[in-house]
């Protein structure tokens, strides 16, 4: 548990301002001071049910924004990418074309994405279809391709949200196990989901987030009973929404 | 992301995006070529035929092509980072990468534009020599120009999206003030044709390119050699301010 500290957070807080009419702004506080550190080569794990403020995390996590309070701290300059299916694809280009932009937009020389596209296109399995525009695909086509593009990836921090759910069942099982395979690297991965129990599958800690405080961090296993728990009282009480008790 | 990363993705997505955009269209790459043609023929029937304009029609095409590519550019790239939403909220790329991006389409398109015109020179009898080797410069210029104005518009309109509204006007009155349809030496006050050529850098651009092609004269050296480094000076200084406001531009973005 001692290894190095890839990122650490301290008393984080996020919050931003959207415009509803005219000059008319609200101000909401998503975040409310968060600490914890990222271990180099660890699987975090972080719970939380909509709204609870993950995106915002993940957002600053993959130095989009910066927290409007609190700071992180990096121990130097480091490459991370946020795991999703399909950056932005054109769709009336190819897969392949789609393919070479996503690996390129991750880092990628045009040489290196040029070779990554063959292993791209035999592990998204799409065939033909790999040349043809992305207008024509299914939706489970689409998030094959970006799925594939993705995993593709080389980079010191992995942020993940949600996108273990991929295709049909036989595609699902291959992209969890190439999951797992970057889990169990030395790869630093984060990743946020609202279901415990696919945290509990993945990660070796965790966190739960609920109204932009961290209730619980530790052992994945307690953190996400803990988790369940809450989610259970809420059904029982008729539930109440994550952001009512901000002021 | 590296400088070389930078323009070679930067190269790659604007070609992609050409190609995009033919694919959309039946005529797809054709539309390149059709467009100046049928500007021109446009012209033809609004001043040859319906004012008896009495102007050299080229005289007013060149005009308007060198500003068309100001114009098209600006415009398309103002829009480029508040409509990068999805992009921006995914990856920490330099912002600048969007405004530039739809410069790079219309830069592609652009010299076959410039083709067109120098085939419709030579029709109207202004045939290519030595000296059009300094159109050169001017395009590098004008390139300077349009990524400096390029940039700022971006800019402005991710903080505030009312500026579209505005920079759609000054195209329009740019339009006017360009002497596309007039010539800056009909401007008798000598005063005033220096203020408009000092403040207005298209109408100096619009100017030399006809004093190339048309006249064959040269145009003032010394004022694009101004002009380009004021350009430059602004455009180092366009991307310092990227750079640092990169996540703020991010956060205006994203919670718009």
């Amino acid at each position: 548990m001692n290894s190095e500290i890839l990122l650490s957070a301290r008393s984080m807080e996020f919050s931003y301002r959207s415009r509803i009419w005219g000059f008319r702004r609200f101000e909401y506080k998503v975040l409310k001071g968060l600490t914890f550190d990222i271990r180099r080569g660890e699987t975090l794990g972080i719970m939380g049910r909509n709204g609870c403020g993950k995106s915002s995390l993940l957002r600053i996590l993959n130095g989009v924004v910066a927290p409007t309070g609190g700071e992180l701290v990096t121990s130097e300059r480091i490459s991370r990418i946020l795991l999703t299916l399909g950056m932005g694809f054109d769709q009336s280009l190819s897969g392949r074309d789609n393919a070479m932009l996503s690996a390129m937009l991750q880092g990628y020389d045009r040489q290196a994405a040029r070779e990554a596209l063959e292993s791209i296109k035999e592990f998204s399995e799409l065939g033909d279809f790999f040349e043809r525009p992305v207008k024509t695909y299914s939706s489970g086509m689409r998030s094959r391709l970006g799925f594939a593009t993705a995993m593709k990836t080389d980079v010191d921090l992995l942020l993940i949200d949600e996108t273990l759910s991929v295709g049909d069942q036989h595609f699902k099982r291959k992209a969890e196990k190439a999951m797992m395979e970057k889990v169990s690297s030395n790869q630093t991965v984060v990743f946020v989901s609202h279901s415990g129990k696919q945290v509990e599958k993945v990660c070796s800690r965790a966190l739960w987030l609920e109204d932009g405080l961290i209730m619980a961090e530790g052992d994945t296993r307690e953190v996400s009973r803990e988790y369940r728990r809450f989610m259970d009282k809420l059904d029982e009480s008729g539930g109440d929404v994550a952001w009512a008790q901000s002021k | 992301m590296t400088p070389f990363q930078f323009i070679s993705l930067l190269d790659l997505k604007a070609r992609m995006s050409l190609k995009s955009e033919a694919s959309k269209l039946y005529l797809s790459y054709l539309w390149w070529v059709i467009e100046p043609l049928l500007w021109a023929l446009s012209f033809y029937f609004v001043f040859e035929i319906l004012l008896s304009f009495g102007r050299d029609l080229f005289f007013i095409l060149s005009g308007k092509v060198v500003f068309l590519w100001f114009s098209k550019a600006v415009t398309s790239g103002s829009d480029s980072i508040a409509n990068s939403r999805g992009l921006i909220n995914q990856t920490n790329m330099p912002k600048a990468f969007f405004p530039y991006h739809k410069l790079q389409v219309v830069l592609y398109k652009q010299w076959l534009v410039f083709l067109v015109l120098f085939c419709l020179a030579a029709f109207w009898g202004h045939f290519p020599d030595w000296q059009w080797f300094w159109l050169l410069p001017l395009f590098v210029v004008q390139y300077f120009l349009i990524a400096l104005c390029t940039l700022i518009a971006a800019l402005a309109v991710s903080y505030v999206g009312d500026m579209r509204i505005l920079i759609n006007m000054a195209m329009m009155s740019l339009m006017f003030m360009s002497g596309i349809f007039w010539d800056i030496s009909q401007i008798e006050d000598p005063a005033r044709r220096d203020m408009l050529l000092t403040f207005n850098p298209l109408a100096y651009l619009i100017d030399a390119y006809r004093a190339i092609i048309i006249r064959n004269e040269l145009y003032d050296l010394g004022h694009l050699a101004v002009l380009g480094v004021v350009c430059l000076a602004g455009i180092v200084f366009m991307h310092w301010v990227y750079h640092v406001k990169s996540q703020d531009i991010a956060a205006r973005v994203i919670n718009a």
